[in-house]
């Protein structure tokens, strides 16, 4: 009996939270789907439409340009990030060097500065460079912002992997990068995917610098959606499409990620 | 077939050093024991000579050519870890593969030399399993084969049976010691089971807080330990240790009283092993205690006796029966297996003969 009251409290809570979590996403997606009209009613009993999908691509909104930025910034930012990440991470993790605790630091504790506090250094070394509103500025903000934490991230994943391999390969005749080719990168693959797609993530959604740094050119997705708060009012049903349209990656990507994830936790050592 | 030199080899790490000083030949095709209890400094020995650990000074020498500065892949040595550092994302041919791979062999000649070396291990069923689908001892046996798929200069394991559970361990040992025979390559084992020594070795090299302590053949380290450490940490069970004086001829210390041909002296232990002593009848024997406790172990009695302070253990015969707390007779079954040690250096002094059970 009172082993079914909890499992029933259990349940309802997590029925609870589960609701307050996925509720605002899911009128996100019926309110993409209303037509104008529809977007202020609270029914489910509306004519559903992919106007609004149509809409946000066509002048004046041309969302395509803004997710051709967003994917070539986040894309590229991984592209750059995560190899480089990576090596700095299996060294951080392998070799003994001095004062490798406070470089390891150092490179967290940039992650401590609150976003605000250099936006506006680096709006004006870009003003300087001439780089303002364009995707190359994106990319190097970002990956300033996310490469610390893909190294702190691939380091966990490498340090959990046995160095009786590595050591075995290097007496078998492996030179240090063949050692990480062969062995340390296959070994951490699973690590490695899920780093570079929260790295993904943290550089799609990324708003602020996007927002003071792009203009017209170089607008991002996320600093996209602003632009549907109009004189005419706010555009719901148009903002609900293209939120529907930054989500939709991500979500993917979180589902992939779930499934790498749990291998990254129990793929590793053989003992 | 190599020979290995560490001339002053010394590795510190901070201020604590790993292994002080310490020169070893290791001679071509010898099957040198390193011995010790755990952090003697034995893998650290044995890791220098991979070049998996840096000498903090000294020279280390392959085939008469200094080593120091070479990094593992140069020193043309194979290992064996004790958690046997395969692989996990390729399958067994692939692990066993890769040193050849390494050095640029074809594929035709690496699956030939893959699939013989398979044979010879019996992993050929199991080739395409990967090794998180094998038992222990045939990750073991993986880890044999990626070493001796090529003809290395030398073979280092370090500790390979320990994860192995008894009774596979015993044929391992019998494996690898038909193994060497047939290859004849320098081998340096590492090991804290003195058993494995024991049976293995060519030689044994007892180490001790970073130093090697004795180095000889397994059967002069039995039988004439350099010193205390040596006596107490080889053999099961272990030599007895009695500490005592000689006086005028005699090794005197509670209830026991044994001629010796030494000169007088303070301070001494007198060891002697198990299976040199013997219980017997006589009042006049030289050693009086009372039975504490009897094990039998299959081929032999274990009888551990007990007097205030002093514990002695004698291996009997298997059909040898005592009660607890029986007052028993002591004697020496056979001469020159005596020895006395310095109780304050530890080292021994002499080894002497007794006439047997006559006092």
């Amino acid at each position: 009996m009172k082993k079914k009251l909890i499992w029933a409290a259990e349940h309802a809570l997590l029925v609870v939270v589960s609701f307050m979590i996925i509720f605002p996403i899911f009128w996100m997606f019926l309110t993409s789907l209303k037509r104008p009209i529809d977007a202020y009613s609270i029914t489910f009993n509306f004519q559903p439409t992919f106007e609004n999908f149509i809409t946000v691509f066509r002048d004046p909104w041309n969302l395509g340009s803004m997710v051709l930025n967003s994917a070539l910034v986040a894309g590229i930012t991984v592209m750059i990030a995560v190899p480089c990440s990576s090596l700095a991470a299996y060294s951080f993790s392998r070799f003994r060097v001095k004062g490798r605790k406070i470089l390891f630091f150092l490179v967290l504790s940039t992650q401590f500065i609150p976003a605000v506090v250099i936006v506006l250094p680096f709006f004006l070394m870009f003003r300087s460079l001439g780089l303002l509103d364009t995707r190359i500025a994106l990319i190097i903000v970002n990956l300033a912002i996310v490469t610390p934490f893909v190294i702190w991230m691939i380091k966990g994943f490498i340090d959990a992997l046995p160095v009786d391999s590595e050591e075995a390969a290097m007496i078998d005749g492996a030179s240090r990068l063949r050692v990480i080719r062969d062995i340390v990168l296959p070994m951490a693959t699973p690590g490695i995917l899920t780093s570079s797609i929260f790295c993904f993530i943290l550089t799609w959604n990324e708003f602020l610098f996007s927002l003071i740094l792009t203009r017209r050119n170089a607008v991002t997705l996320p600093v996209g959606l602003v632009n549907f708060r109009t004189e005419r009012g706010d555009l719901w049903e148009l903002m609900s499409a293209a939120g529907v349209l930054i989500t939709v990656p991500i979500f993917l990507m979180a589902i992939l990620i779930q499934k790498h994830f749990t291998r990254g936790m129990t793929a590793g050592a053989i003992k | 077939m190599t020979e290995v030199q560490l001339v002053d080899v010394e590795k510190r790490y901070g201020s604590f050093v790993a292994l002080q000083k310490q020169s070893l030949t290791i001679q071509q095709g010898e099957f040198l024991v390193l011995l010790g209890p755990s952090g003697c400094g034995k893998t650290t020995t044995m890791r220098m000579i991979a070049g998996l650990e840096e000498v903090t000074s000294g020279k280390i020498l392959i085939a008469n050519e200094l080593v120091n500065d070479k990094p593992p892949k140069d020193r043309d040595i194979a290992m064996v870890f004790q958690n046997y550092g395969l692989y996990p994302h390729m399958s067994v041919a692939q692990n066993i593969e890769y040193p050849l791979k390494l050095r640029g062999m074809d594929k035709a000649t690496r699956n030939k030399r893959v699939l013989e070396i398979a044979i010879k291990v019996e992993l050929e069923s199991l080739l395409k399993r990967r090794p998180s689908q094998l038992s222990g001892g045939q990750r073991q046996r993986v880890a044999l084969a990626r070493a001796i798929v090529r003809t290395p200069k030398i073979f280092l394991m370090d500790e390979p049976l320990s994860n192995l559970d008894a009774k596979l361990r015993v044929t391992m040992r019998a494996e690898l010691k038909h193994l060497h025979h047939e290859l004849g390559v320098t081998t340096v084992y590492v090991t804290h089971d003195q058993m494995e020594a024991m049976t293995l070795a060519s030689r044994i090299a007892v180490m001790r807080e970073g130093r090697i302590v004795q180095l000889d053949t397994p059967k002069n380290i039995y039988s004439k330990p350099d010193n205390l450490f040596v006596a107490g940490f080889i053999g099961s069970p272990s030599m007895n240790l009695i500490e005592g004086d000689v006086r005028s001829g005699f090794f005197r210390a509670t209830a026991v009283k044994i001629p010796v041909q030494f000169q007088d002296a303070t301070s001494v232990v007198l060891g002697v092993r198990p299976e040199d002593l013997k219980i017997v009848s006589k009042n006049s024997a030289p050693i009086t205690a009372s039975v504490y406790a009897i094990e039998l172990t299959g081929e032999s009695t274990l009888v551990t006796m007990k007097h205030e302070a002093t514990s002695i253990c004698v291996r009997e015969s298997a059909d040898y029966e005592a009660r607890i707390n029986d007052v028993c007779h002591i004697a020496a079954r056979t001469t020159g297996k005596l020895h006395l040690f310095d109780k304050s250096t530890g080292q021994r002094i002499s080894t002497c003969s007794v006439k047997p059970t006559k006092c």
